[in-house]
């Protein structure tokens, strides 16, 4: 019997080692002329990670599936006490503050419900009503949770990922259209419950020079910097628009034009290859999976990773509204990069579980 | 379940599925990227520059004019200026209060300052004072550490050392206006508005310099990337001697007149005076409505260039072209010679000579020298008022002298026929044109070029501002040196001879001068009306001299007019006296 460490797949790894340098670099060309301790923070936070990610390898998928409803309950009581004692930041409850640390229950109910979803469909197929109402349910609470505080990108996303498990989770193809042209309905709904500042935000994603200074400010500053970047970028540390601070949130949701400006469309390049492959090879884990509860965790985690990659580039280069939501492994942020890490570790511990040939399974349970 | 193989194989496609959406979802992510950075590269390359770079330009310092001497006529004279960066100070009101102590300004001021700073950037300096003497100002940067943000910087302004007596030839600059803006001045330019400040505007302006700093999002300058030093302007070495227009504006006084020195070689102008002038460094420091005002209402009309821009009634210095259509057109009074009882008869009419007594028997050179207007009567009588006006058109006269000082007047020669449609002039008409009287009028400047051309034999010069430029003789008169030379002779003795009409002023001259003097009538007198001296001094009479110097190897012409100044003899030729001595006293031209 191998030990773990043999056992790791070394393309994620590889993956993960490449991102971290090139996210360690992007955010110290995001800072560097300015808050640099933000830089050494998001260093601390990689080596915690960093022990998150090796810890997740030793802790098997059976405890992982033991755990998902409690960690499920408690993660909706946070969120419910969100409202009543959370932080206020930037006119949005978000933060829960736990003494030791303050954490986001917003940001970790994304994975909670991945794992929770991916427990629920262990043993049952998305193709009865009654299985699909209690995976509508498990998702519509926190969702609305979400969407009170307000956050409606987190609560975007959450939907946006529930749907990816629930198809992959087999939900019947013809369902899936028939809910497609029910969805502009839902988007009238919706418009009617956002606040203002969200309505803005989705009329100047619409016609960003409609408010040049405003919301459109960003999404124009953030393409002019992508675009002045050219084939080969202005090189590493070289990029005016982020040096000289005309980025908004450059070390957070919009690192990803720091980096495109430096770096040039083959730097762009490179990053989608390396967040391809991280996907892809969580997706072949899943494939490969000994289990259906294992495979369907992969799955969550792969279709949360690429809607955090496609919704904050295609925020960062206009394609969609400003949304609040991090670039995976660039974006600075303790919590988030935290979570991820423990995600990947989880299904890290997928691949070494599968590759073994000890059955991790005892027969009869709902993790076979 | 995990192992029904329907299950499994539906698992594994949706995996499938999954792969992809991802490809999908990045291909289309990366072809935006192809969009931005490479379709539309050099546009969002452009607006990034735009972002960073702030272009701000430097002004660059302006030429400065010289006379032959290198004298400054237009130079820039070092001032200060007190700024005031507001982010450097704990307490703009405070600061600006210890300021008013020092500098004794109004309430009113200082509210206008504390309005000023407040709506400028706080890292930019704003102007507070401009233009102020070391004097002024010295007091302040001695205690400069006392007062935060606050700068004394040195700068530099027009200055015209000589103020009213080159006021109409430098001229002025004055603040740019929106049609200079639209020029491509910036909006603290200064621009040449009158005079040679403005016709050598091009050259003087110099060029633009340029200081490329890199700004960040918030407009604070970070770097400096380029500077593209500015052009100094062009210094202009100007053909006029400013001591001798100082000498001739002295012996004007404060009469009003006009008076003007030219090379008879090269047409160089070496006085140009015009009097009353103005104090064009009150344009610079800010011209007071007031002042300008009292300017244009001022009846001696200051801002009017005499020498070029007026025309007078030549008087008697007409007399040389009258002699000079006779004796082309061969009358036998040229060679010959008339009786002048005083008058002359013409119908029931008597016009008059100056001389009441009359001159008796009087020849071509006789009549120059007494300036006998009979004679001339019945010249200009034999000659008509076509062949006439001809004579002065040949000499200059009736045309610009493309002085490059525009704009210019042409002065008056009567046409062929009279204008109200009678078929031709009177007889009286045509006698008192040959006198200088009546319809024709002249420009001091036009004048002395006729007395350099008499002493140059017969080129007509364009009068030229600058030292050393390209002579331009814009045409030779078809004279015969015979008659130039029975002229001169004429001329000469106006000065030389006891009875000349300039010899008191002019005979004991350091130079020999030949010149011809002019009283210039400015309102008819019928016979009865007594002259009263108690009239206006508008009524008086215009006073001319013209002519050269040396006589036997021309040097200079000048043309002297003053305006209600009397007689020509008694009230022009001095001031050509003190002229002609001061340019003997230097010797020889340069």
């Amino acid at each position: 019997m191998m030990s773990v460490f043999q056992r790791m797949d070394v393309v994620l790894l590889l993956c993960l080692a490449c991102l971290a340098a090139l996210g360690m670099a992007t955010l110290y060309a995001a800072v560097h002329m300015g808050e640099i301790a933000v830089w050494h923070k998001q260093g601390m936070f990689w080596l915690l990670g960093i022990l998150a990610f090796l810890l997740m390898c030793f802790v098997p998928i059976r405890v992982v599936g033991l755990l998902t409803w409690p960690v499920y309950v408690l993660t909706i009581i946070a969120l419910i006490l969100v409202p009543l004692v959370g932080d206020i930041q930037m006119g949005a409850r978000r933060w829960l503050d736990l003494g030791v640390m303050r954490i986001q229950p917003s940001e970790l109910m994304k994975w909670v419900l991945m794992f929770t979803l991916a427990y629920w469909f262990a043993m049952r197929e998305a193709s009865s009503l009654r299985h699909l109402g209690v995976a509508a349910l498990c998702t519509m609470i926190p969702a609305a949770l979400i969407v009170i505080q307000p956050d409606l990108g987190t609560a975007l996303v959450l939907l946006l990922a529930a749907i990816a498990m629930i198809l992959a989770a087999g939900f019947p193809w013809s369902w899936f259209i028939g809910l497609l042209i029910a969805s502009p309905f839902a988007a009238y709904v919706m418009w009617q419950y956002m606040y203002d500042y969200q309505k803005t935000r989705v009329l100047s994603f619409l016609n960003p020079e409609l408010d040049p200074l405003g919301a459109g400010y960003h999404v124009i500053q953030s393409s002019i910097a992508i675009g002045s970047g050219g084939i080969f970028g202005k090189g590493y540390l070289e990029g005016s628009q982020s040096r000289l601070h005309f980025l908004p949130e450059q070390h957070t949701d919009f690192i990803f034009a720091v980096f495109a400006e430096e770096g040039g469309l083959l730097a762009t390049a490179l990053l989608f290859v390396l967040y391809a492959v991280l996907i892809i090879r969580m997706l072949m884990i899943a494939l490969h999976a000994h289990s259906r509860f294992a495979g369907l965790i992969c799955i969550g985690v792969a279709s949360i990773f690429t809607l955090y990659v496609f919704v904050n580039i295609g925020m960062v280069s206009g394609l969609l509204p400003v949304v609040g939501v991090p670039l995976p492994f660039m974006s600075y942020g303790g919590s988030a990069l935290l979570t991820m890490l423990v995600a990947v570790g989880v299904v890290m511990r997928v691949a070494i579980e599968s590759t073994d040939k000890v059955s991790w399974q005892r027969p009869g349970s709902p993790l076979c | 379940m995990w192992n029904q193989l329907e299950i499994r194989q539906r698992y594994e496609q949706r995996i499938q599925v999954c792969m992809l959406a991802l490809v999908c979802l990045l291909l289309l992510l990366f072809g935006r990227m192809v969009q931005l950075q490479w379709v539309q590269y050099q546009q969002h390359f452009t607006q990034a520059e735009d972002n960073r770079i702030h272009v701000s330009p430097i002004l660059p310092t302006r030429g400065v004019m010289f006379d032959r001497h290198g004298l400054g006529l237009a130079v820039n004279k070092i001032s200060y200026q007190v700024t005031f960066i507001p982010e450097r100070s704990s307490d703009v009101q405070a600061s600006l209060q210890a300021l008013q102590a020092l500098m004794s300004w109004s309430d009113y001021k200082l509210k206008q300052m504390v309005k000023r700073i407040s709506q400028a950037r706080s890292d930019r300096a704003v102007l507070l004072m401009d233009k102020l003497p070391w004097s002024v100002v010295a007091p302040l940067a001695s205690r400069l550490h006392h007062f935060a943000g606050v700068d004394v910087v040195a700068s530099t302004h027009r200055s015209y050392p000589y103020a009213a007596l080159t006021s109409h030839m430098v001229g002025y600059l004055s603040l740019v206006r929106q049609e200079d803006i639209q020029k491509g001045y910036l909006r603290t330019e200064y621009v040449g508005r009158s005079g040679l400040e403005r016709i050598l505007e091009a050259r003087l302006h110099g060029k633009l310099g340029y200081k490329h700093e890199e700004v960040n999002a918030k407009g604070r300058r970070v770097a400096v990337l380029k500077t593209v030093q500015p052009n100094m302007g062009e210094s202009i070495h100007l053909s006029v001697d400013v001591k001798i227009q100082a000498v001739a504006a002295a012996a004007l006084g404060e009469r009003t007149g006009a008076v003007v020195v030219m090379d008879v070689h090269t047409g160089e102008v070496l006085t140009l005076l015009s009097q009353p002038g103005y104090d064009s460094n009150k344009f610079i420091t800010g011209l007071e409505t007031e002042q300008w005002n009292t300017w244009l209402n001022d009846e001696e009309r200051p801002l009017l260039n005499r020498t070029t821009q007026a025309a007078y009634p030549p008087a008697s210095t007409m007399k040389m072209v009258t002699s000079f259509a006779g004796l082309a057109h061969g009358l036998s009074l040229a060679s010959g010679s008339t009786q002048c009882p005083g008058y002359i008869e013409l119908a029931d009419r008597k016009i008059r000579c100056w001389k009441k007594r009359g001159h008796g028997k009087v020849d071509l050179h006789d009549a120059l020298v007494h300036s006998c207007d009979v004679y001339f009567y019945e010249m200009g009588d034999a000659l008509g008022m076509k062949r006439l006006t001809a004579e002065a058109n040949r000499w200059g006269f009736g045309e610009k002298t493309g002085i490059n000082l525009p704009p210019e007047a042409r002065g008056i020669l009567p046409a062929d026929k009279p204008k109200s449609g009678r078929k031709r002039w009177y007889r009286g008409e045509t006698m008192i044109t040959a006198i200088g009287q009546g319809a024709v009028t002249v420009t001091p400047l036009q004048m002395v070029r006729f007395a350099a051309a008499i002493a140059n034999g017969g080129k007509i010069l364009t009068p030229l501002l600058e030292k050393g430029e390209a002579v331009q003789v814009q045409r030779q008169v078809d004279v015969q040196a015979q008659h130039l030379m029975q002229v001169r002779q004429g001329m000469r003795d106006v000065v030389a001879k006891r009875t000349g009409t300039a010899h008191r002023a002019l005979a004991a001259a350091a130079w020999t001068v030949a010149g011809k003097t002019g009283t210039a009538q400015v309102v008819k007198m019928s016979e009865d009306e007594s002259r009263s001296f108690s009239d206006a001094k508008k009524h008086q009479d215009h006073a001319w001299f013209m002519g050269y110097a040396p006589y036997d190897n021309p040097q200079v012409a000048i043309a002297v007019f003053v305006e209600h100044g009397g007689h020509g003899g008694s009230d022009a030729a001095p001031v050509a006296r003190r002229i002609v001595d001061a340019l003997a006293a230097q010797e020889k031209l340069p």
